[in-house]
């Protein structure tokens, strides 16, 4: 980079110093052409200076010298009152085409002056710039919380609602009115924590599905997703998990319906290739009652050890909602029908992500929680 | 319920691969758990004959044996005793790997060649223990497989059992299904019973005296028994299915059991005081000993078998010692009965003993196969035990259990499931399983009357006669629709908005969400330091939970919070912004369900910036977390909150923490956490939390937005530092300035707070900029100096500022 503040000390404007002092006074008629001359002299002058600058602080002390109050050819402009009236707009014409000439010079020569420096300032600002950047702290929602979400939205799109219930929840919602008396043998399918003979920690979200029918009337079309407790605790099994209920209640709703819903949603969920079956099983709340299993999303069906050899992984428990639960709930059975369904959030986050350990999910290790 | 292929084909002919007959089976509601392929990878242990027997010449213990294998002659050591020349013998060849991955290779044994091993049953896996090897029937042809020579491969099948069916909880059962699913027939076992001369109704007698808990109780006798081992293929099936041998009476008992799930009863008869048999109630407090030793506590809700003084079986759950089956019992009095389901599962739960015979009769046995139960059992135990069986059956049957009837019609089944289904497809269907149908030809919906045999108690209603239709059909095979349904309009609800709301929101501010169990121990309260009468001591409790640990419903998200923290920490996971958004429960009046309240509760420690080059390395302190408090509370349009440093937490730093309120309403607590807490939660860092009542933030949320014009004139900023004794808190100044008037102030920040040099002990100075501008026109100097003098002046009256 030019030094700007040795500028006055360069060849150039020394020699300009010497050779254009001006003395001012009277001029003469025969002193036209010695004006003209010095017009032409200065004009060189400033093209060269102009030429020789080398930044643009230079360049303005250049414009200074010549076009400023007490330039050289401010100077000369001056100058022109001593002229004779003939002589006063030749030289008057001449030296403004000197001026314009100059200005222009000056402001090109400070555009390139400008350019130059824009270049080379940007040449020497350069970065690593596989340097990292400069981060923010990154939040991470929960597996659980992130599956959930994805069904709910899934439903939604269907036109499902959603609805919300107690966690610590009446033996009447949890049981009772999902047809499930007591001194059943269904009550051995769910090891219940309980809080009084007539309080539980509510072992499904099937609960949600008694409240919802007792508060609306039909057509209900509802998921409720949630936390639920079993007391069971080992590699598979956790105190706690959750699920996701939903049910659809209308007129002539039927078990092919039930399919259409659940297999829409396992193509959503778990993508279009994937192979679904319904078989029967009992849960005393639906008739017929159905488990769907997915093609084994780890070996592909071909069985290994996640799926029992089976090539199968069963997700989803679900039917026809039975008449007895209508009864409870006070709704018309020869009206309307319906079918509901449960699905374990951990076991369909499990086969998502590829998780093996269940218990991962609560011990929150931010090793793990990064991931997702 | 376990059942094996070769058993299955005594009552129905399939001929389906084992894949095939697990996937029908599971198809069928079945669901196959476990398939073992029995005697699988032994082919090389094979049939051979002992030609000769040596004792080896340098050891006393060990003879040398030459085996025939029916090609060749081959030498093997062997260190059993009960092998003669002429014996048939399982040998192990060379390669062949045993159970327990015992691999059998050539050797020498004290210099003597030995070529395979001579096999017992429990090295083969057939029994768990044996003494010396196997002796095989001397007819099997040499060089086959044993297993295959012994008719021991087998497929066996582990079924997971829905509670409904109890009929499946037999092999006859499941071959029924079978026989449904295969087209062919159902075959029973036909006793073959010799009868002697004694007549069981001149030697014994049978009363119920509470016929409503034991409708049906039949007994036959059985005199002159041998008691003794049961013979190889006895002992191998019921081995097969997961039983154990006992001795042949016993296991005559539960292989008929397992075959026709009929739970059945061997008394000694000669242990029946008064050689009779009565049905009754237990007296509450009586003591009774059951077969497996224990003394149990009776209630008056126990059905009791007695004899003609008191309890010698605890009704259809399990027998008493004192009537028990022994080596010198020699009469056999054999009880073939039907219990109230309801009666056998409350004994049953509430003396927490599940055996065999309880799980059936809880289900529902069928009534009907008493008197078949009882004569196949009696026909083979004199087959297997000798004994003469008395003639006839006592059988007490009050009132006979009226069998159900049940309508289907076609046009229900079709408008449950979806596509037309016939009336055909449903008697056949029906059928197939038992179901005997007639169609009611009076009635044009094509309406079948259903006669539901006993061994079907799960079939009551006509929705279970189209499931057994469906299933019968085959899910697999009705078609998937879409269900034509009226649109209704399904908003989430505002509460459920509003958590996702808030998680969103801590998530974007840097927050990882963690999940914590709902329970802990009260021991975690007193780490937290709540105090004896804080209301969160009033929690739930569980009655039954697993461990000390879970045995409370949390009333705060704090403790576990601080564990998780610390588990982070201490894999070196130093820069921690953890939170949680869950319920806390409060127990409230016995009558209501607990209340259960969102909190969000929060830990922040380590640095402010995550770590690297570019990044300041500061731990973030008390206005980091306040920072994110704001947020949220911006986030939901909740302005004017106050920030008090007087709250109960005994868990924060007592100067550095605060409770925010909204006019009188709580909100929550912030602030560092109390060294001492820290300590106690194995926390050795500095850190920040807060506790916020979720709901009441969502209550307080959704202020509505109104717009406010803009400005398109210029501003124009004042900046302005003041002298302030130290003791005025900054919400003082805030105080101060909002009573003041301020026409055309658009923003006023606090941008420094200084102590030091220049500033008197004692004093702060706080640097406030102000932002006048205009709605309508640009402001002029002099009167932004008029407004802005007004700001100094109040400050200087009010709380004795001075500007700097």
């Amino acid at each position: 980079m030019p030094n700007i503040k040795e500028m006055g000390s360069s060849p150039s404007l020394f020699f300009l110093n010497l050779g254009l002092a001006i003395t001012p006074g009277r001029i003469f008629l025969s002193d036209r052409m010695i004006m003209k001359d010095k017009l032409v002299k200065i004009e060189e002058a400033a093209m060269q200076a102009v030429a020789e600058v080398v930044s643009e602080v230079e360049l303005q002390q250049v414009k200074a010298r010549f076009l400023g109050r007490k330039g050289e050819v401010t100077a000369i402009m001056k100058g022109m009152g001593q002229l004779s009236s003939e002589e006063r707009p030749i030289i008057g014409a001449l030296s403004n085409e000197v001026k314009d000439r100059l200005e222009s010079a000056f402001s090109e020569r400070q555009e390139s002056l400008r350019q130059a420096f824009m270049k080379e300032r940007l040449v020497t600002e350069q970065l690593d710039v596989t340097l990292p950047g400069r981060s923010q702290r990154q939040g991470y929602k929960h597996p659980i919380t992130q599956v959930t979400e994805e069904v709910v939205e899934i439903f939604t799109a269907l036109g499902f609602g959603v609805a919300e219930g107690p966690e610590v929840e009446k033996d009447f919602y949890n049981f009772e009115a999902l047809n499930i008396p007591k001194d059943h043998p269904a009550r051995d399918m769910q090891d219940t924590f309980y809080i009084s003979e007539e309080v539980v920690l509510r072992t499904h979200t099937s609960p949600v599905q008694i409240r919802t029918m007792l508060e609306q009337p039909p057509p209900v079309r509802v998921i409720a997703p949630g936390t639920v407790y079993r007391r069971d605790s080992d590699i598979t099994h956790s105190p706690m998990f959750h699920q996701v209920e939903g049910f659809l209640v209308d007129r002539k709703v039927t078990f092919g319906d039930l399919k259409g819903i659940l297999t829409t949603f396992i193509t959503e969920f778990f993508g279009q290739n994937i192979d679904v079956r319904f078989r029967p099983s009992f849960f005393p709340f639906t008739e017929p009652s159905a488990e769907v299993d997915i093609q084994c999303v780890i070996c592909g069906g071909s069985g290994c050890r996640v799926c029992k050899q089976s090539g199968w992984l069963e997700i989803l428990g679900s039917g026809m909602i039975d008449p007895e639960v209508f009864k409870s709930v006070d709704y018309d059975y020869e009206l309307y029908s319906g079918f509901a369904f449960g699905m374990g959030i951990e076991r369909i986050a499990m086969l998502k992500y590829g998780v093996n350990d269940l218990r991962l999910f609560f011990e929150n290790d931010m090793r793990f929680l990064k991931q997702f | 319920m376990k059942v094996t292929l070769n058993w299955l084909r005594d009552y129905v002919d399939v001929d389906l691969s084992a894949e095939d007959l697990s996937h029908r089976l599971t198809m069928a509601g079945l669901e196959v758990d476990a398939m073992e392929r029995l005697g699988e990878g032994f082919d090389s242990v094979i049939v051979a004959r002992l030609a000769d027997v040596q004792k080896h010449p340098d050891a006393d213990r060990l003879t040398v044996c030459k085996v025939e294998t029916g090609s060749v002659t081959q030498q093997v050591v062997c260190g059993a005793t009960n092998h003669k020349p002429g014996d048939f013998v399982a040998l192990a060849q060379v390669g062949t790997v045993l159970p327990g991955n015992f691999k059998i290779k050539k050797s020498k044994i004290r210099g003597q060649e030995s070529c395979g091993m001579l096999c017992s049953t429990s090295e083969l896996g057939l029994t768990e223990t044996s003494e010396g090897i196997l002796i095989l029937p001397p007819d099997l042809d040499l060089g086959k497989p044993v297993f295959q020579a012994l008719g021991l491969k087998d497929i066996m099948y582990e079924l997971g059992l829905t509670p409904n069916r109890p009929d499946c909880l037999s092999v006859v059962g499941v071959a029924r299904e079978v026989s449904a699913m295969v087209d062919a027939p159902l075959q029973l076992p036909v006793p073959n019973i010799v009868e002697g001369q004694v007549k069981t109704a001149d030697k014994t007698s049978v009363v119920i005296e509470d016929p409503e808990l034991c409708p049906r109780y039949a007994a036959r006798l059985i005199e002159k028994v041998t008691i003794g081992p049961s013979p190889d293929w006895l002992v191998q099936r019921l081995e097969a299915v997961g039983m154990r041998s006992i001795n042949n009476v016993v296991d005559i008992t539960n292989f008929v059991m397992m075959e026709l799930g009929q739970p059945l009863h061997a008394f000694d008869f000669n242990l029946l005081r008064g050689r009779r048999i009565v049905v009754r109630r237990a007296q509450d407090g009586d003591k009774f000993t059951t077969l497996d030793g224990q003394v149990r506590t009776l209630m008056g809700v126990d059905l009791m078998i007695c004899d003609g003084e008191g309890p010698v079986a605890l009704a259809g759950v399990m027998g008493g010692q004192n009537s028990e089956v022994s080596d010198d019992t020699t009469d056999i009095l054999l009880e073939s009965a039907y219990f109230n389901p309801v009666t056998i599962r409350r004994t049953s739960k509430r003396l927490g003993l599940h055996t065999e015979s309880s799980h059936r009769f809880e289900r529902g046995a069928d009534v009907d196969m008493v008197p078949l139960a009882l004569d196949r059992a009696a026909a083979l135990i004199a087959e297997l035990a000798g004994g003469e069986v008395a003639q006839k059956q006592v059988d007490v049957y009050p009132a006979e259990l009226v069998k159900r009837t049940v309508i289907i019609t076609a046009c229900h089944t079709s408008e449950v499931l979806g596509f037309e289904v016939d009336v055909a497809d449903i008697k056949q269907k029906l059928s197939s399983i038992g179901i005997k149908c007639s169609l009611l030809v009076e009635r044009r919906d094509g309406a079948i009357n259903a006669e539901i045999p006993n061994f079907r108690p799960d079939l009551e209603r006509e929705i279970d006669l189209i499931e057994e239709v469906a299933r019968l059909i085959g899910y697999d095979r009705i078609p998937v629709t879409m269900p034509v349904s009226n649109l209704t309009c399904q908003r989430l609800p505002r509460h459920f908005m509003l958590q996702r709301q808030l998680r969103d929101r801590m998530v974007e501010l840097g927050f990882a969400e963690i999940i914590n169990y709902s329970f802990y121990g009260n021991a975690s309260l007193d780490l937290l330091g709540v105090a004896e009468t804080d209301a969160r001591r009033q929690s739930v409790q569980i009655l039954n939970p697993l461990n000390e640990e879970q045995s409370v419903m949390r009333t705060t998200l704090m403790p576990s919070l601080l564990e998780t923290a610390a588990r982070n920490l201490a894999y070196r996971c130093e820069d921690l912004a953890l939170f949680e958004l869950r319920p806390v429960f409060q127990a409230c009046d016995a009558s209501e369900l607990p209340t259960e309240r969102l909190r969000l509760a929060a830990f922040l420690c380590g640095r402010s910036e995550p770590q690297g080059w570019a990044q300041k390395d500061i731990d973030c302190d008390f206005f980091d977390i306040k920072g994110v408090v704001e947020q949220i509370l911006q986030n939901l349009k909740i302005t004017d909150v106050r920030w008090v440093m007087a709250h109960d937490e005994a868990y924060y730093h007592p100067g550095k923490s605060c409770a925010i309120y909204k006019g009188e309403q709580l909100i929550g607590t912030m602030g560092e956490l109390h060294p001492e807490v820290a300590k106690a939660f194995d926390l050795n860092r500095t850190a920040m939390l807060f506790d916020l009542d979720a709901e009441v933030l969502m209550a307080l949320s959704g202020g509505t937005v109104k717009f406010q014009p803009l400005s398109r004139y210029p501003d124009m900023q004042r900046d302005s530092a003041f002298l302030l004794d130290d003791s005025i808190s900054a919400q003082q100044v805030f105080d101060t300035l909002n009573q003041v008037k301020l026409k055309d102030l658009e923003s006023l920040v606090l941008f420094d707070v200084y102590r030091g040099e220049g500033v008197p002990a004692g004093k702060k100075s706080l640097a406030i900029r102000a932002c006048y501008r205009a709605l309508d026109r640009t402001l002029k100097d002099e009167q932004v100096q008029n407004i802005h003098g007004k700001l100094v002046r109040a400050l200087e009256k009010e709380l004795g500022a001075e500007l700097r």
